[in-house]
């Protein structure tokens, strides 16, 4: 696999990440692991680190700008990082099939989560204009997304959005700039448990940062001129793809 | 605040994305460190959370919001704890 492969794999994921605001561990597990035959864990291992690099270069802008609110961002924080280290503890036990066929699930849910937001308005609003509630379930569904995320390698944004836009009251752009401001942090929680375990391959790790880096940039400069929503469906095909194929595969089928 | 944290977090980006764009051409230019500088860079973004989890949890406590300054230091706890976890086994 060339460092040209790996870093096209990461211009995917960080413009999946910039365009649609979902985390690139969607894009970056399977095609490391299903099209190029990173063992799984390594996969999920490299893919965090990616999310850190990605959470960290989208949330500085976001946090300079005001759009997140960094009290629902700490205060959640305690839940995503719980969830990541056990996530990422039993990662190490559970069957690699058993991991796969959870993230067939959730790339699949995924998929139809972008599908169902094409048409979803988002309106422009600033941290603090909002009164929040709700933090019981709150709760609840970031430690579920931590614990995701420690074990399949995704941001979990996909579970968190929901969590803060419907449960909390907290307006659409605010909790994605919100939940990308808490990925950075959660993701590196499992990081250091995959890192004990040595299964943290930097050689093959430092490509994909550097794509997902230009991907994410280009994402963000190219937002208003591309057709989002357009995207938008054909990220949630190949994501509908991609969980499809991992889930064939564990399920008996060739390759 | 926002631009404390936010620069917290460049300076972390920049660095890690930084090493990894040197490993990655020293190993396209065949070179023997880009192992090295690769895991530099990996290094960098894994100390970039942490980095800006200090930095938030000492603007709060300035700026007087002491609960949310003790939730980014338990955080900030946990986050330790983990990683001298995996410096040791």
């Amino acid at each position: 696999m060339t460092a040209i492969a790996l870093a096209l794999i990461g211009v995917s994921a960080g413009l999946l990440g910039s365009l649609m605001g979902v985390g690139g561990g969607v894009i970056v597990v399977p095609a490391l692991s299903e099209l190029y035959g990173v063992p799984f864990r390594e996969a999920v291992a490299v893919s965090l680190v990616v999310i850190i690099a990605n959470s960290s270069a989208s949330s500085a802008a976001y946090v300079q700008r005001g759009a997140s609110d960094l009290r629902i961002g700490v205060v959640l924080e305690l839940a995503t990082v719980t969830g990541a280290i056990l996530g990422s503890s039993v990662a190490g036990l559970a069957p690699v099939r058993t991991l796969k066929l959870l993230f067939a699930a959730v790339a699949i849910y995924s998929a139809v989560s972008l599908w169902l937001r094409r048409h979803q308005a988002s309106e422009a609003q600033v941290a603090g204009a909002y009164e929040v509630r709700g933090w019981g379930p709150g709760l609840a569904v970031s430690t579920a997304a931590g614990a995701l995320s420690g074990l399949l390698g995704v941001g979990g944004g996909v579970f968190k959005m929901p969590a803060m836009t419907l449960a909390m009251g907290v307006p659409f752009k605010v909790a994605a700039a919100t939940s990308n401001f808490m990925i950075g942090v959660t993701a590196a929680a499992g990081a250091y448990v995959y890192w004990g375990r040595g299964e943290v391959n930097a050689e093959l790790a430092a490509p994909v940062v550097v794509g997902t880096f230009v991907g994410a940039r280009l994402g963000s400069s190219l937002l208003e001129r591309l057709p989002a929503r357009r995207l938008q469906v054909a990220f949630a095909g190949i994501l509908a793809f991609l969980g499809g194929r991992m889930a064939w595969n564990v399920l008996g089928g060739p390759g | 605040m926002n631009r404390a944290v936010s620069l917290a977090l460049w300076i972390g980006t920049f660095t890690g994305v930084g090493l990894c764009l040197g490993a990655a051409l020293a190993h396209a230019a065949g070179l023997g460190a880009s192992a090295r500088i690769a895991s530099l860079g990996v290094v960098a973004l894994l100390l970039t959370p942490p980095l800006r989890l200090a930095v938030t949890a000492a603007a709060f406590w300035r700026e007087g919001g002491r609960r949310y300054a003790a939730a980014a230091g338990v955080v900030l706890l946990a986050l330790a704890i983990a990683a001298a976890r995996a410096l040791t086994r």
